[in-house]
């Protein structure tokens, strides 16, 4: 889902590669990139369920106005994940309502 | 609390045009952006853009943010990102949130350039993961390199869904639809006709009646509406898709403007009530670019300057006549951009005739591509011995780029920039491609009708991977993205000059030469 | 700009269910289209209620998203354009921040 070469763009300046951690699953994306890119690039579509319906919800202005694509991140609730850069080692993990999955972590 | 003579909010095409006049003017001059870089929508604009040269048209958006910011440096303008400007008081202060903290800061006079927000229509499973912006399209594939899906349903044919969906072209995925509930299309109909020779269909008068999918989009029903956008039953149809792009318009981002009280007006989406500079009805508090209504970049460019102008003679950094004499040569490029068709005191009117007089063709509105009976109906499309240029340029759009691009004079647009391009009688083409690679529009041929009797020859421009080569053997497709005859590439120009818009010759039989406007290669 | 000032003693009729009433608007706080149209036919006339009477654009996207949705909504039940009826009233933060930053501010002092 990458775009190797782009006829106008060329090729894409990227960070290093780094390690992260997708609800425990070890995935691999590039430093500094919004952590919905590597998602999207490792066939990560959902990034949460809400908390009324429990509706699957993804990527929907990645510029970070229409929050649906907020994740719990290191920890913390709420992340949106269309404009946080990827870090080295970072746990992401799917939101239900308000919270992660409890035994998602490991 | 820190002071500044000027704080601009959005580094946007506006903002930052603003912040530039403001720091020359000699102002301390900051400049906040909520992102994490500068330019706002400028660095996923990947197309040529039209105008005049002053307008810089036929240069890449990407390009025109990269001088902008240069300038911006060069200026003195001191460029705060990752800053998100959360509330604005008519004391000209704002409240920014910088990281794990907030900071107040105050100005003499405050330009807010916030730009747009994409409109969203809603329909039965528009929450879904596969629906999304089309602005969030452009910003997956053309900032970070990702695919947003593979097979792609637009909605929206005004040009930002015409744009993108070239764009996703561009980026390797399909584009199996373009959907508008309109009857006509709404973007510049040679933006559309760069789709449509893809093989890209076009409906009209049709609107997404529903996304399925469990946990993502697996297909999308569209069905026809009537003149009430009302979905005509038995006319619904589903068709494979990953993935639905929404294009159907903009918001003005206003809310922050709004909280220094200043008067409103609605005019497509709540606006300040500016004067012609940009100043609200608060003194000091400015507005500039789509925030005070939706336009094109490069008029947002423009509005920026003037705006920025105004707040550095408000605040008494320059004189009177400095700010006559700069917002008189602004204004008058401003003009120039807001003529034409898609003028916006011409917004959602059906307009029939072009200024020549000429019927607008109805096949480019209803599908998207020109029928090619009505081709010589237009100055740039004519018949005649040897290499010619064919320019299939059929509205009054503000671009002028193909008369300065043709060394041998053979392209006159006239006195105004929006009036057709016309092929001259006495001129000699050629076959240089400079005219095919200018065109914003991607609208100029080059076209040898006959060259031996048996073939002729089509020059075209063609933005995609992999480049075909002089050899290379295919079909000719049509206006309409259906294949008509065999082709052979003959020659392939991909010089500096061109910016990356490759200049491909195919020949085809000789009965083709008006018909072939696309080349695909055999597999 | 004049807005309209809706007189509530004229009666605007009962609440009629509609087939896309389960259509969610409010993508935030889950608002349907049902609901808000419900809302006026309990009273709520303007944006600024319907806003504290359901959450719809009080989520984390404060109404970017749906704002303009459900103004439209609204006034076809009143009868009314949508550009008669004032929109919510913005305030800070504009944005999503949390309890902890916006406590934290400095440079108060002049």
């Amino acid at each position: 889902m990458r775009i190797a070469k782009h006829p106008i763009l060329g090729e894409y300046e990227k960070g290093r590669k780094v390690k992260f951690y997708f609800d425990g699953k070890e995935m691999e994306g590039y430093e500094d990139e919004p952590i919905a890119a590597a998602l999207r690039a490792a066939g990560v579509t959902t990034h949460r369920h809400t908390r009324r319906n429990g509706r699957p919800r993804g990527i929907f202005c990645a510029i970070g106005r229409c929050t649906d694509c907020v994740m719990v991140v290191d920890g913390e609730i709420n992340v949106r994940t269309c404009i946080t850069p990827l870090k080295e080692g970072m746990r992401v993990q799917t939101q239900y309502g308000l919270s992660a999955k409890e035994g998602t972590e490991e | 609390m820190k002071r500044y003579d000027l704080i601009v909010i959005g580094a946007g095409p506006a903002g930052l045009s603003a912040a530039i006049e403001g720091a020359k003017a000699g102002m301390r001059t900051a400049l906040f952006d909520e992102n994490e870089k500068p330019g706002g929508q400028l660095f996923k604009q990947i197309h040529k853009f039209f105008g005049s040269k002053e307008h810089k048209a036929k240069i890449r958006g990407i390009n025109i943010g990269g001088e902008l910011l240069k300038e911006a440096e060069t200026a003195g303008v001191e460029v705060h990102l990752s800053s998100t400007v959360i509330g604005i008081y008519p004391e000209k202060c704002i409240s920014v949130n910088r990281g794990d903290h907030i900071e107040n800061y105050r100005a003499e006079a405050i330009i807010v350039a916030t730009g747009a927000a994409e409109r969203m229509i809603p329909f039965k499973g528009w929450d879904l993961p596969g629906v999304l912006g089309a602005g969030a399209a452009q910003t997956m594939m053309n900032l970070h390199g990702v695919m947003p899906g593979n097979k792609i349903v637009m909605m929206g044919t005004g040009n930002v869904g015409l744009v993108v969906s070239f764009q996703l072209l561009q980026a390797g995925c399909q584009v199996e639809a373009l959907i508008d509930a309109a009857p006509r299309v709404g973007g510049y109909g040679v933006h559309a006709a760069k789709v449509a020779r893809t093989g890209v269909p076009f409906y009209l008068s049709h609107t997404i009646v529903e996304a399925k999918g469990t946990d993502h989009v697996e297909s999308v029903v569209i069905g026809q509406v009537d003149e009430k956008f009302r979905i005509i039953p038995g006319t619904e149809k589903e068709m494979e898709a990953d993935t639905v792009c929404v294009a159907v318009g903009l918001n003005p981002m206003s809310q922050l403007v709004r909280m220094t009280g200043c008067e409103m007006k609605e005019v497509g989406g709540l606006v300040p009530a500016c004067d012609e500079y940009g100043a609200t009805s608060i003194p000091g508090i400015f507005a500039a670019g789509d925030v005070s209504g939706i336009e094109e970049a490069s008029s947002a460019m423009i509005e920026g300057h003037i705006t920025g102008l105004a707040a550095a003679k408000y605040a008494g950094w320059i004189e009177e006549d400095t700010f006559k004499t700069q917002v008189e040569e602004r204004t008058a490029s401003l003009e120039k951009l807001r003529q034409g068709m898609f003028a916006p005191q011409n917004k959602g009117k059906k307009i029939e005739k072009t200024d020549e007089g000429l019927p607008v063709s109805a096949s480019l509105l209803e599908r998207g591509y020109m029928d090619a009976n009505e081709m010589e109906t237009y100055p740039g499309v004519v018949k005649k011995e040897g290499v010619h240029p064919v320019i299939e340029c059929s509205q009054n759009i503000p671009c002028d780029p193909c008369q300065e691009a043709c060394p041998f004079g053979c392209i006159k647009v006239g006195e105004r920039i929006t009036d057709l391009p016309a092929v001259t009688e006495d001129s000699v083409c050629k076959n240089c491609g400079a005219c095919v690679a200018a065109c914003p529009g991607q609208a100029i041929f080059l076209v040898n009708e006959d060259e031996d009797g048996t073939y002729g020859t089509v020059t075209l421009p063609y933005e995609f991977l992999p480049l075909p080569q002089a050899g290379d053997r295919g079909k000719g497709l049509d206006r309409s993205g259906r294949p008509v005859c065999d082709a052979e590439v003959v020659k392939v120009q991909d010089t500096n000059a061109f910016d990356k818009t490759a200049v491909l010759t195919m020949r085809v039989p000789r009965e083709y030469a008006m018909t072939a406007r696309f080349f695909k290669k055999e597999v | 700009m004049e807005y309209k000032v809706f007189d509530r003693t004229k009666p605007i009729g009962e609440f009629t269910a509609q087939p896309d009433d389960d259509l969610i608007i409010c993508r935030c706080e889950e608002i349907t289209k049902g609901e808000i149209r419900k809302a006026v036919y309990d009273g709520m006339y303007t944006i600024n209620e319907i806003k504290r009477y359901l959450r719809a654009g009080m989520g984390l996207c404060q109404g970017l998203t749906c704002g303009r949705n459900v103004k439209d909504i609204v006034a076809r039940e009143l009868g009314i354009s949508p550009a008669e009826l004032e929109e919510a009233t913005p305030r800070p933060p504009a944005r999503p921040v949390t309890a902890k930053v916006y406590a934290d501010c400095r440079g108060e002092e002049d």
